[in-house]
């Protein structure tokens, strides 16, 4: 079957060309069209969505965007509304991620966009969300405005399903015309977003376009970043280089890099009774989007001295890593895919020899593996799809040494700690990079207004616009009524 | 006798085989397997990880097989490898850690290469006069390919046969001096070197507006792929071009297929149509699996190459490739490398991290 | 393909009776199957030998299993020839003559008598449990399989010592089988009834055979090969679901 992607504002009567992407599920595949533009089109994108940006989408007060943007989620939440019944069909042909944890992922990314929770980022990043509306008084005196750029580029990545909404939304809430490019991995979500948008409010037609082109057009790039006020980048440090190169200095450029992030197990998690749950939780984190995304943990740190020892942590998981495979199994590897894990796990292997009391769990289906170290305990990456080393430590410090050269890629942890234990260890986790601390189970799932990267999603998008006092007092001395 | 001799011994009878049964490489294969797992203690561990001990393998197909990385990782050798007489090292990766083949002796390689060479490169030849287009063992002590080329020459090269190479890399003057020989003579000639140093003569030629018919009987030997070392060709474009630039047919233009952590090589019968059949002789077979469940694809559907080969009488018999190929019945297609898989979401992957980690913080 | 083919089985007292028809029966299917015994070595590699016609492997080790140091030199013997262990059937028990006429009567009955049936049944499980673990939850994976009695539900002779003995050792499976079964290896029992011939039922007098006979649906009394059909499902990937259960043997006896 053949499924539109990508959303366009009206441009009059273009012929444009289409691009088509085919994705192979087990039970059939999909071809996604999607518009690809030629220059001088992508001009006129550009200057409609300016255009609608100013005119139309500023003209809006935030609290009536956060609602047009709440009845959109509500819409994409119901599973009875067409949009989230393709998405339920056809999220998981695309991405090759199991039905089950596709709308399970869905229903729990969503959820975190409804109406409350986006009153609770608007304040979190702007304090007083009618900045976005009008001047506001400032306590030292003046009045300042949030103003959001004419117009915001994205460029979305990876197959994680859904991703570009958190850079989209934030777009939409400071107001600012939106033109995102999709992932070749995942290009249906944004396009259905914005029909959803447009069926509730018409008159945003014309305030944000979704597109796809071939990645290194450096031209396109080059013209349609100096056309934009801000770029939001997602994808490997050197495809954001590159992107930055065609960055005129004028417009500003949000990076987001591949990150790695990790689980911390305290002792105080792992009695006979806990135990158990802690690394049940820890293994959901693992399978959820098969470690894809960046708040995917890598590794575990386990600390020793609770009832139940790091390396038996080690291999429960491994048999919740079994659990999960049979309630939702992995997606299809590719043969690519399938020869670096299991040269991975081979290697791992050989490595027994040096560590004999290195332990490589897996089945033989090499649906998952879990690699118990306790020798050299160290920081580095998994070949992601299921895999996990488990390695203990006495006290946080070792931990502290071993990530800390690494502290422009550290993202979240999940961590199973007491309260003081949380404390003092985010405390000291802060200061070598990491930027998101929260449960067990939860990694994959961050909650409304966080920072990603430790960056704010609205502020960094906005320029403040200030009104001095002695403007305003000075204005007064014009002032028709003045006496 | 010890019982390296023994196991060299018994090598060395299987490869003279003319005629051979299912059941005799099975034994062979086994024997080697019990002698490996006994001596080589690396490969014996990781043996005993995979509940895969001489005990409980009885056919050479549940033979564990080691990912070529392994080399880079432990020594997998039945003899103490500071004694090897020769240790061939795979070429530089983005770590810089090489492989390590270690051979004791080079008997059973030598063996192996000649008896293959002569049947699968020479055809009805006993010596032809030979140019090769790599550096010579001295230059290069560690490379298996150099070690196998300069035997290549020892044994089949006649008298005049040599090294056309300079520390520029091809030394055009002399290569163009042999094959205006080979025309004038008429005496068949072989250019037998690494692929990229063909590409590299192939563009020489072009610039200077030369081609040669050489004499019939004349061959040509290319291995290894381009290697980021010339332009990468597609390998229709490159045969064509030997083709039509030496006057050497596609079918008389072989490649090799071999590993540095092989004792074996595989030929293809002349390069007519891509991707050639490969095969080799019958001391070493190759199974086309699937990398996550080790379990053999049909015939005819891609997989990764494990090759299991009795020359490898020290280090370990059989071997995962990080090759994607099919099996067909006459031998297998090599469709190239398993390239590193990519990011498919925002997590970052291991070769990205290893980069990261190699730059300065900024 | 055998059920078992490339799968690592350990059967105690398997030997002779019911441990050697399990041992035959795994090999059936392609199993090495390590038999286990405590004196008599001819009988055990009668056993592994007949193993090996029947299509598997078979290797017979020597070893008191009520003896912690046994087993553990046993399990390292064993691990170090097989590379691993899969399944366990803990089948070995002390020699107990099942004569409903000559049995003890309570009042007659030592504690010593208890605890050399205990040390017999449960000790040798607990031991060869604490040996193979290791490997097992390294494997994640693994079945141990205890062979118990159908006395243990319905005790129509009160043998005191061995069916306490027995009803131990499945209490013991079930707390096994709950603190196991997050590191996917399952604990299950197999309780048949009176089997016959085994060394230990040759005594057992016609009239009491022909009394369970009469009360038996299937109306005969079991063989050592029926032992061996619910022990290869508890066994295998067929039962991967069930955990501290006990299949009853016994034609119906005990429902």
């Amino acid at each position: 079957m053949r499924e539109i992607a990508g959303y366009l504002p009206d441009i009059g009567k273009e012929k444009f060309e289409t691009k088509i992407l085919t994705f192979q599920g087990k039970d059939g595949a999909i071809e996604a069209e999607i518009p690809l533009l030629n220059e001088k089109q992508m001009d006129m994108v550009i200057a409609k969505v300016k255009k609608a940006s100013n005119e139309t989408l500023k003209s809006f007060s935030s609290a009536e965007i956060v609602q047009i943007i709440d009845e959109a989620i509500e819409r994409l939440l119901d599973r009875r509304s067409p949009y989230r019944q393709k998405a339920e069909k056809l999220l998981p042909i695309v991405t090759g991620y199991n039905e089950e944890i596709v709308r399970l992922g869905l229903t729990s990314y969503l959820k975190t966009f409804r109406k409350h929770e986006l009153q609770r980022f608007l304040v979190e990043d702007l304090g007083n969300p009618l900045l976005l509306d009008d001047f506001q008084p400032r306590v030292t005196g003046g009045y300042s405005k949030a103003v959001g750029p004419e117009l915001i580029t994205h460029i979305w990545a990876g197959n994680v399903p859904a991703l570009p909404l958190w850079s989209l939304i934030s777009g939409l809430l400071v107001k600012a015309g939106n033109i995102g490019k999709v992932a070749s991995a995942e290009p249906f979500f944004a396009g259905w977003f914005a029909q959803v948008l447009v069926e509730i409010e018409p008159r945003l037609a014309d305030c944000f376009a979704v597109v796809w082109w071939k990645g290194g057009d450096e031209e396109r790039e080059f013209s349609l970043f100096s056309q934009s006020g801000v770029v939001v980048g997602y994808g490997g440090n050197q495809s954001l280089q590159f992107l930055q190169s065609r960055i005129p200095i004028t417009t500003r450029f949000l990076p987001f890099g591949h990150k790695i992030s990790f689980g911390i197990l305290s002792e105080s998690s792992l009695d006979s009774r806990k135990a158990w749950q802690s690394v049940h939780q820890a293994a959901l984190d693992v399978i959820r989007y098969d470690q894809q995304g960046c708040y995917s943990p890598h590794l575990f740190y386990v600390q020793r001295g609770g009832k139940v020892s790091p390396r038996e942590v080690a291999r429960m998981m491994a048999n919740e890593l079994e659990n999960y495979q049979k309630r939702f199994p992995r997606r299809p590897l590719s043969m690519e895919e399938s020869a670096s894990l299991s040269s991975w796990r081979q290697k791992e292997e050989m490595g027994i020899f040096d560590h004999p009391n290195k332990e490589v769990l897996g089945n033989s289906a090499n649906d998952w593996t879990v690699v118990y170290e306790e020798n050299n305990i160290h920081f580095t990456p998994s070949c992601l799809n299921r895999v996990v080393k488990v390695m203990p430590f006495e006290n946080i410090e070792e931990i502290l040494s071993l990530v800390a050269p690494h502290r422009h890629l550290l993202q979240t942890i999940g961590m199973a700690a007491n309260p003081k234990e949380l404390f003092d260890w985010a405390e000291s986790l802060g200061k070598v990079g990491v930027t998101r601390i929260t449960a067990l189970g939860k990694m994959t799932s961050p909650e409304a207004g966080w920072h990603h990267d430790g960056r704010f999603n609205l502020l960094d998008l906005v320029n403040m616009v200030d009104i001095e006092s002695a403007a305003e007092e000075s204005s007064e001395r014009f002032a028709p009524y003045v006496d | 006798m010890d019982q390296q001799q023994v196991i060299m011994e018994n090598v060395l009878q299987f490869m003279q085989k003319d005629h051979l049964e299912e059941e005799d490489f099975n034994e062979q294969a086994l024997r080697l397997y019990s002698y490996q797992y006994q001596f080589n203690l690396p490969y014996q561990a990781f043996c005993r990880q995979r509940g895969k001990t001489p005990r409980m393998v009885k056919a050479w197909r549940d033979i564990p097989a080691v990912p070529v990385n392994a080399f880079k990782e432990v020594a997998l050798s039945c003899t103490d490898p500071e004694k090897a007489e020769a240790v061939f090292m795979t070429s530089g990766t983005t770590k810089g850690i090489r492989g390590k083949h270690y051979h004791p002796n080079l008997h059973i390689y030598d063996r192996s290469m000649i008896l293959n060479f002569k049947q699968r490169f020479m055809g009805n030849i006993e010596k032809v006069r030979m140019g090769v287009l790599f550096p010579t063992e001295k230059e290069m002590p560690n490379s298996s390919l150099a070690h196998y080329l300069a035997l290549a020459v020892k044994e089949f090269g006649k008298e005049g046969s040599g090294y056309l190479m300079n520390e520029s890399g091809v030394d055009m003057d002399r290569l163009l001096d042999e094959l205006n020989r080979a025309e004038e003579t008429g005496e068949p000639y072989a250019l037998i070197g690494a692929s990229y140093s063909f590409v590299h003569v192939l563009e020489e030629l072009e610039r200077r507006g030369k081609t040669f018919s050489l004499p019939k009987g004349s061959r040509i030997l290319d291995t290894g792929g381009f290697k980021n070392q010339s332009k990468e060709l597609e390998l229709n474009d490159f045969y064509d071009l030997l083709s039509s630039s030496l006057g050497v047919s596609r079918t008389e233009c072989i490649n090799m297929y071999g590993m540095t952590e092989l004792s074996t090589q595989f030929y293809d019968d002349g390069n007519e149509s891509i991707p050639a059949v490969k095969s080799g002789p019958h001391w070493i077979r190759t199974r086309v699996i699937h990398p996550l469940t080790g379990e053999e694809m049909p015939k005819g559907e891609r997989g990764v190459l494990v090759h299991c080969d009795l020359g490898n009488f020290n280090s370990v018999t059989t071997i995962l490739t990080e090759d994607i190929g099919i099996e067909l019945e006459s031998g297998f297609l090599l469709l190239g490398r398993v390239q590193g898989a990519e990011a498919k979401g925002c997590s970052i992957t291991l070769a990205e991290f290893l980069k990261a980690a190699k730059e300065p913080l900024k | 393909m055998g059920k078992f083919k490339g799968k690592v089985v350990l059967v105690t007292g398997a030997s002779r009776g019911i441990g050697a028809s399990i041992a035959r029966a795994f090999a059936e299917e392609e199993a090495f199957v390590i038999v286990n015994y405590l004196q008599n070595k001819e009988a055990a590699e009668k056993v592994a030998a007949s193993c090996r016609e029947l299509g598997g492997d078979g290797w017979a080790i020597q070893g008191d299993v009520t003896s912690e140091s046994a087993v553990n030199g046993m399990m390292d013997q064993i691990i170090l020839e097989a590379g691993k262990i899969d399944v366990v059937v803990n089948n070995a028990f002390k020699p107990y003559i099942f004569n409903p006429d000559e049995r003890k009567m309570l009042w007659e009955l030592k504690w010593n008598d208890y605890q050399e049936q205990i040390d017999g049944a449960l000790r040798s499980a607990h031991y060869i449990t604490q040996a193979v673990l290791p490997m097992m939850k390294k494997q994640t994976q693994g079945s141990i399989v205890n062979i118990i009695s159908n006395l243990v539900e319905r005790p129509i002779v009160p043998y005191h010592e061995y069916n306490t003995a027995k009803t131990a050792l499945m209490g013991y499976s079930r707390n096994l089988a709950a603190e196991l079964g997050p590191f996917g290896i399952r604990v299950n029992c197999v309780a048949p009834g009176l089997v016959y011939p085994t060394s230990a039922s040759k005594y057992t007098k016609e009239e009491m055979k022909e009394m369970i006979i009469a009360q038996t649906p299937l109306r005969r009394i079991a063989l050592p090969e029926d032992v061996a059909g619910p022990v290869l499902f508890l066994a295998s990937d067929w039962s991967g679901f069930m955990t501290g259960q006990t299949l009853f043997v016994d034609g119906g006896f005990v429902m």
